[in-house]
């Protein structure tokens, strides 16, 4: 009897043998049937000499196959064969970018323990995810594509076939990326850098346009022990914006709502008034400006703060409350005066600005607003002014409470006497929304927040333009509004230089002071910061009065005029900077006190690795390498070189061990450095 | 103040003034601004019966109770709002007056000329912060990037503070214009007074501050940058300073009232402290910015108001007798300002809404008190003071008056007024005579 079949077998792969019987005068027995059996018993073969392989190769991986002659039980042959490990199948394989590097990652089955990935034929260094997923980290050497394979170990060292995998070039510069994030975002970090690198400026903001929005969590009914009377509740929203804004995905989304929180200010005075105000302006943020002008005009909090709340038509020798109605025009819409698209002032034929409207247009505005109150428990509405809070629900109208005379109000435009209080306000927002400073007068104050206090008229006039306009004929899209502002060139132009060329030649003179609150956030997220203790409640209540004595407390300005002008001007210079507004010799001191704070973990309620283990402890062994990655995290690759070696030789004459002292005390200079305080 | 002002005539702390007078030569301002635009209508009220009935009428819902108003000896045609004794008393002991129907004006104006939209008015009248800087910058028209207490300084400096070791200009109330020089600026000092960096990295501490100093020297390229390096630069240097002269001097007995977040009181100790180191720390003349706000009323007004002036009026006293104490009562003058006044017709909110001239305390030593100076308006809707018919009076002062005879006092020359109140020459008379 000859066996025949194969001599090797793959675990996972059934072999076929078939056996020929034949007479010593080697002429075939008529009766080829025979009795197939294996020895040892590793795996199993049917009566046809299918031979199914064990699900591991045994210690020893030979196996010996035996056909006996059915006829002549005494006649038998035999074949050897040795087992192998399986052959791995790779189903799909993908290149994801990590800084320089990228994370390949290659799914399949059969990869068994030892598997290793094959790039280019070559081995490289495996981490095995499960019997179905392989991956390793390639340097990005400037190829295209790679040609990928996973072998098994041995017995076998079986390969599978190659795949060839797609790799994505960098989109952008860590510098530009860097700057993109201390633009749209509350700052970046070594991941996000290394992120927007691979999908770009334009596809980061595509995905954060995507993103869910996280909200601020509603309040319990009764003040927390964290921030009790109702009063100090404050405190506790604040504990949740910073964790929002340190932790939440949707960092475009959370630090557009801050800007428009600077300009619907609305200071409140307790977290149950906060809450839903600042969860509007989440919600709204990628919006219509005329559905932000809406929401908050009916903001109950915002009708508290200005008076529109319970405002009614006034009865004889006194007059509709004119304070939203005026602020509506002068602080969240239009401004005192007539602006050019590129947000100059228009002038008249002396030279002097012309008012954008009159005091009897505010006279208007005011009565058009009144006969608004707060929404019953249920939401309905009341029949009359009610005085219990609902901070929860828009303002309702009340009919009853209506100035129902007609108005003038901007351009010429007349609401009709006998209008519905309902009716009036969409009028009257229309009418606003409307009116040519909008555009001009939003914008800059967007590009002030996120890009640069002083830009360029033409910078302005070009997001004006798209908020006119946003290319299909919508007035207002905030989206659009805001990749205008964060992708104009000027917005970019500094991208592209090194450090030293944009101390001596920079491409615009641009950037603005970190306001308080963010510098607290671009610190703590640059630092990897963390919650010290995530399971207490409201962990950050500290936080709420070191933003306090920084200056910036968000939804806690002193007034309407929030915590600084847009129109501010460095004194002896020409420098339009609001943010300088807050800066002086007084409150220096204080913000270098939080920095203490956060280096040391104290006070703050986060909690930094400075360890030798930790990130920058880890580098802290070199100076150099330490500074650069501060430098890159903080300072867009962009730290001067007189900067950089100052800094580096302090450190460096702190002793190598002082691991934890040298990544503190770096970073204490760096994020107090005035060259990081402007972010430019 | 609790004795409201039997006090006030007393010096009670004869070896402290021992002590001050050794800088005989020292004179300062101290402008407490009240932001927001306090409705001076209810601070001083006529009294008598035909003019408080007017006044209650017009009024109506906020309208302050005559029996509950403080009746001003020397002038007991006029009365204060309940919540200002240690204000009467001053009135009343000759160390504070009151200036009438004061505001922003470029030149005089009446209510023909207001109503034809001749002459030049201020710009974007009835806007806080446009008026706020108005009463701040006193320019001829629109923004100037400086105040008149900082041109006041770029002309007075060099003559009475060379070799001080800070500006002459100091604010507590942070960044304001009225601080701003073209060549001075000011210092800023927040009210727990001066503080110095914190620093947890203990020997490394002083290596710390030096190297964290040194970048702040670095001239950078980006105008911003550059920018704040200065103000770090100043900030290390005068912390310094005021850390070390104020920390070398026992504490005022005058006791401020400075609980529940009285932010006049605070500030006025920090002023009064500073005060007290005048000497040490080579300044002959002065100039202090102070300000606290939520005086735009528009709704609840009475509730309001007060509360905020029942913060001002002990903290006003009690600053007085602070520079008694000091031996500088006759020395230092404090005024009021306020982004406008409030409509004397009300809203229907009970409250009121923005206008224009309104009224202010000047209070000091050298004032020459228990007189209102300036005209009072007529008090009707539609009347001759009224910019239009809600009762926005028109002002019948200029604050660039107001300032002037608060600058000449000081010491500004007859040279450097134009410079310092470019507007005070469209107006007949640049002294008002309240300061002796």
């Amino acid at each position: 009897v000859t066996v025949n079949g194969p001599t090797t077998v793959h675990v996972g792969t059934p072999a076929q043998y078939t056996a020929t019987v034949v007479e010593a005068s080697n002429q075939l027995l008529a009766n080829q049937a025979v009795t197939w059996s294996i020895t040892p018993g590793a795996g199993t073969i049917s009566a046809t000499g299918l031979y199914t392989p064990p699900a591991a190769v045994p210690a020893g991986n030979q196996v010996t196959v035996t056909a006996v002659s059915t006829q002549t039980p005494t006649v038998s042959g035999a074949l050897q064969l040795a087992l192998l490990d399986p052959v791995p199948v790779i189903t799909s394989a993908t290149a994801t970018a990590q800084g320089t590097n990228y994370l390949l990652d290659v799914q399949g089955n059969g990869f068994l323990q030892g598997a290793a990935l094959l790039i280019g034929g070559q081995p490289v260094v495996t981490t095995q995810i499960s019997a179905e997923e392989l991956q390793a980290v390639t340097a990005a050497d400037g190829a295209q594509q790679i040609s990928v394979m996973v072998q098994n170990p041995n017995p076998g060292a079986t390969q599978s076939g190659a795949v060839t995998v797609q790799l994505a070039a960098p989109q952008t510069t860590a510098t530009a990326a860097a700057r993109l994030l201390d633009q749209a975002t509350f700052g970046p970090t070594e991941l996000t850098i290394e992120h927007v690198e691979r999908v770009g400026l334009q596809g980061y903001l595509d995905e954060q346009f995507a993103a869910s929005p996280t909200y601020l969590p509603a309040l319990p009914a009764q003040p927390p022990a964290q921030c009790s009377p109702e009063s100090i509740t404050t405190v506790c929203v604040r504990s949740n914006w910073f964790n929002n804004a340190l932790t939440a995905n949707d960092q475009l989304r959370q630090r557009v709502a801050l800007a428009l929180s600077e300009i619907w200010v609305a200071s409140s005075y307790n977290g149950y008034m906060i809450t839903p105000y600042a969860n509007l302006l989440v919600k709204d943020a990628f919006t219509n400006y005329r559905q932000i002008m809406q929401d908050m005009t009916l903001s109950p909090n915002m009708g508290y703060f200005l008076n529109m709340l319970n405002s009614p038509a006034a009865p004889a020798g006194q007059i509709a409350n004119e304070n939203y109605g005026r602020e509506l025009m002068q602080l969240f819409t239009m401004g005192p005066d007539l602006l050019d698209e590129d947000g100059t002032l228009k002038t008249d034929s002396s030279g002097n600005p012309i008012p954008a409207y009159s005091e009897l247009q505010v006279e208007a505005m005011a009565r058009a607003l009144t006969g608004w109150t707060y929404a019953n428990a249920d939401g309905s509405t009341p029949s009359n002014f009610i005085f219990t809070p609902n901070w929860n629900h828009p303002m309702v109208p009340t009919g009853l409470r209506h100035d129902a005379s007609a108005k003038t109000l901007l351009n010429g435009v007349t609401l009709p006497a006998g209008q519905s209080a309902t009716n009036d306000l969409t009028d009257a927002l229309d009418n606003v929304f409307n009116h040519a400073n909008v555009g001009p007068f939003v914008c800059k104050q967007l590009i002030q927040r996120l890009v640069a206090g002083n830009p360029s008229p033409a910078y302005v006039q070009r997001v004006a333009a798209v908020f006119a306009d946003n290319g299909y004929g919508v007035r207002g899209d905030m989206k659009a509004v805001i990749s205008a502002t964060l992708l104009d060139p000027e917005a970019r132009a500094n991208d592209t230089l090194t450090g030293d060329e944009l101390e001596t030649s920079p491409a615009v003179q641009s950037g603005h002071l970190r306001e308080p609150a963010l510098w607290a956030v671009n610190v703590a997220r640059g630092l990897n910061a963390t919650v010290a203790n995530p399971t207490a409640a409201y962990p950050l209540v500290n936080m709420g009065g070191q933003l306090v004595a920084i200056g910036e407390p968000p939804f806690g300005a002193l007034t309407v005029f929030n915590f600084f002008p847009p129109d501010y001007v460095i004194p002896q210079t020409t420098l339009l900077a609001p943010e300088f507004g807050l800066e002086n010799t007084g409150s220096v001191i204080p913000r270098l006190n939080m920095a203490n704070y956060i280096m040391h973990n104290s006070a703050s309620g986060l909690a930094v690795d400075f360890t030798a283990a930790g990130t920058l402890g880890s580098k802290a062994g070199d100076a150099g390498a330490l500074v650069d990655y501060l430098g890159m995290i903080f300072m867009h690759s962009q730290m001067p070189t007189n900067m950089r070696t100052a800094i580096v030789d302090y450190i460096s004459a702190v002793p190598a061990s002082d691991a934890t002292d040298r990544a503190g005390l770096a970073a204490y200079l760096l994020v107090t450095s005035s060259q990081y305080k402007i972010m430019h | 103040m609790a004795a409201g002002g039997s006090a006030l005539g007393l010096h009670p702390f004869g070896a402290m003034n021992a002590l001050a007078q050794t800088t005989t030569d020292y004179r300062a301002l101290v402008c407490v601004f009240l932001f927001g635009g306090n409705d001076s209508n209810n601070m001083l009220v006529p009294f008598d019966t035909t003019g408080y009935g007017n006044y209650a009428n017009l009024r109506g819902p906020i309208a302050l109770g005559r029996s509950a108003l403080l009746p001003l000896t020397p002038t007991p045609e006029f009365a204060l709002h309940p919540n200002l004794p240690e204000v009467r008393a001053l009135y009343n002991s000759g160390k504070a007056a009151f200036l009438t129907n004061v505001g922003t004006l470029i030149q005089p104006m009446t209510r023909a000329q207001y109503l034809a939209n001749q002459g030049t008015r201020p710009s974007n009248l009835f806007s806080h912060p446009d008026q706020q800087l108005e009463w701040q910058n006193q320019a001829v028209s629109g923004r100037t990037s400086t105040g008149w207490a900082g041109r006041t300084a770029d002309r007075m400096n060099v003559r009475y503070n060379a070799g001080a070791q800070i500006p002459m200009i100091c604010s507590l109330d942070g960044d304001t214009l009225f601080c701003n020089g073209e060549s001075t600026q000011p210092v800023a000092m927040g009210t727990n007074g001066a503080i110095p960096p914190y620093c947890a990295d203990g020997k490394y501490c002083p290596s710390r501050l030096q190297q964290a100093q040194q970048l702040a020297t670095f001239s950078s390229g980006v105008s911003l940058v550059q920018a704040d390096n200065e103000t770090t630069s100043n900030a290390y240097q005068y912390n310094n300073i005021l850390m070390n002269a104020l920390g070398s001097v026992p504490a005022l007995q005058t006791q401020f009232p400075t609980s529940g977040g009285n932010p006049f009181g605070a500030q006025l100790k920090q002023v009064a402290q500073m005060m007290q180191v005048h000497a040490a720390l080579g300044v002959k003349r002065q100039i202090f910015f102070v300000g606290g706000g939520d005086f735009d009323t528009h709704g609840a007004q009475m509730e309001i108001q007060a509360i905020l002036l029942s913060q001002l009026s002990p903290a006003l006293g009690a600053f007085y007798s602070a520079t008694e104490e000091l031996g500088l009562a006759n020395q230092v003058t404090t005024f009021t300002c306020s982004d406008f006044s409030r409509a004397f017709q009300p809203n229907s909110s009970n409250g009121s809404d923005h206008a224009w001239g309104g009224h202010h305390i000047i209070m000091g030593g050298a004032v020459k008190g228990g007189q209102m100076y300036g005209t009072f308006p007529t008090l009707a809707l539609g009347g001759p003071d009224d910019s239009d018919k809600n009762g926005r009076w028109i002002p019948t002062t200029s604050s660039a008056q107001y300032a002037g005879t608060l600058a000449q006092w000081f010491g500004v020359s007859t040279a450097d007024l134009p410079y310092v109140l470019p507007s005070l020459s469209n107006f007949s008379q640049s002294n008002l005579g309240f300061l002796g």
